[in-house]
């Protein structure tokens, strides 16, 4: 089966069925997603900003990545949950949706700049864990905190550009309806 | 009163500028958002530092002295651009009760962390979870778990009468 038909499959399935009929659980399910990518990214941008020598460098890179890795990744599994869901309910017109790709992209990007860090530029860590980053890690800091900034930024455009593949009832304000 | 006010606001010349220019409302949410990250992680890093979990080769006045400015510095974002986005959509925001109850706790939440910064902001013990009392850590992972509904209440505006049913305000 091509892509759009598994896409259609999971618009047809139960889960996209109770998830559509019950606008309960979808303020639930956003604001935990909200809240995960939140994490996500702060904790991303203390590191980042430690690799970019801010506010020092003199406190352990090793240390404070350690410290914050198991936020990141746990905030990052529940975002993903979450993201599926978000998906699931709506998921024809998402697949459509240029800022929807453009956010998978961008996710898939900050995946390789973490995947190289951590197996090319991290691995000399012992050199430089208490003291000035190299350029290279720098680079990855400055690269990891644009692609994030981006892929809130494009996250909060897929809200007023996708459109609804059902309908929405008249006492619920959704963003797409701002405006008109 | 708060809804003919709205009303009123809604007319206004800013308001219609945010409306008709629909680019707006997107960016200032956006910004917005990213702050809702800077603000919630300088929170939770402090909190943490509380519990004993980050930073206990530190003091709590190294780790205050990071992150309070940051949590300052968003919030004061976050109010502008909240601001502006509630003239550009005054009647929706008035008449949500997420919104009145999102105010009410960041205004607490605001308090708070004012209050606790004053209080335990002295404290340089490096590593010595001690100097908390149980209470002081109950009060810090409160925070954490105030601002969690503060971020669950703005995104409930959308769904006001789903979420509040007959004490939706409009």
């Amino acid at each position: 089966m091509d892509l759009p038909g598994i896409v259609q499959l999971i618009h047809d399935s139960a889960l996209s069925e109770w998830l559509r009929s019950s606008l309960k659980a979808m303020p639930i399910v956003e604001a935990i997603h909200v809240m995960t990518a939140a994490t996500v990214f702060g904790t991303i941008l203390v590191v980042d900003l430690r690799l970019l020598g801010w506010p020092g460098t003199k406190r352990s890179f090793s240390r404070l990545h350690g410290e914050l890795v198991r936020w990141t990744w746990g905030a990052f599994v529940i975002s993903v949950i979450t993201g599926v869901l978000l998906f699931v309910v709506n998921s024809v017109t998402y697949y459509g949706n240029t800022a929807f790709r453009l956010k998978m992209l961008a996710l898939i990007f900050a995946g390789v700049n973490m995947f190289v860090f951590e197996r090319v530029t991290g691995r000399d860590v012992a050199a430089w864990d208490t003291g000035p980053t190299p350029s290279s890690a720098r680079i990855a800091g400055a690269l990891s905190l644009t692609i994030w900034v981006s892929v809130l930024f494009i996250a909060r455009w897929i809200g007023f550009t996708k459109g609804y593949d059902f309908s929405i009832p008249d006492n619920v304000n959704l963003d797409l309806n701002f405006g008109q | 009163m708060f809804l003919d006010f709205a009303r009123a606001l809604g007319g206004s010349s800013l308001s219609i500028w945010v409306q008709s220019h629909l680019w707006v409302t997107p960016l200032l949410q956006s910004i917005h958002i990213v702050m809702i990250g800077v603000v919630f992680v300088a929170i939770l890093m402090i909190t943490l530092r509380v519990l004993g979990r980050v930073g206990t080769d530190e003091t709590f006045a190294a780790v205050w002295n990071r992150f309070s400015p940051w949590m300052w510095g968003g919030i004061g974002v976050m109010a502008l651009t909240g601001l502006v986005l509630g003239i550009g959509e005054p009647v929706r925001e008035a008449s949500a009760m997420s919104f009145w109850l999102k105010m009410s706790l960041i205004v607490i939440g605001i308090l708070s962390a004012l209050a606790f910064g004053r209080s335990m902001r002295p404290l340089a013990y490096v590593g010595d979870t001690q100097q908390f009392s149980g209470g002081a850590k109950a009060v810090a992972a409160g925070t954490v778990v105030l601002w969690l509904f503060i971020i669950f209440l703005g995104r409930a505006i959308a769904y006001d009468v789903e979420v509040w049913g007959s004490l939706h305000l409009g």
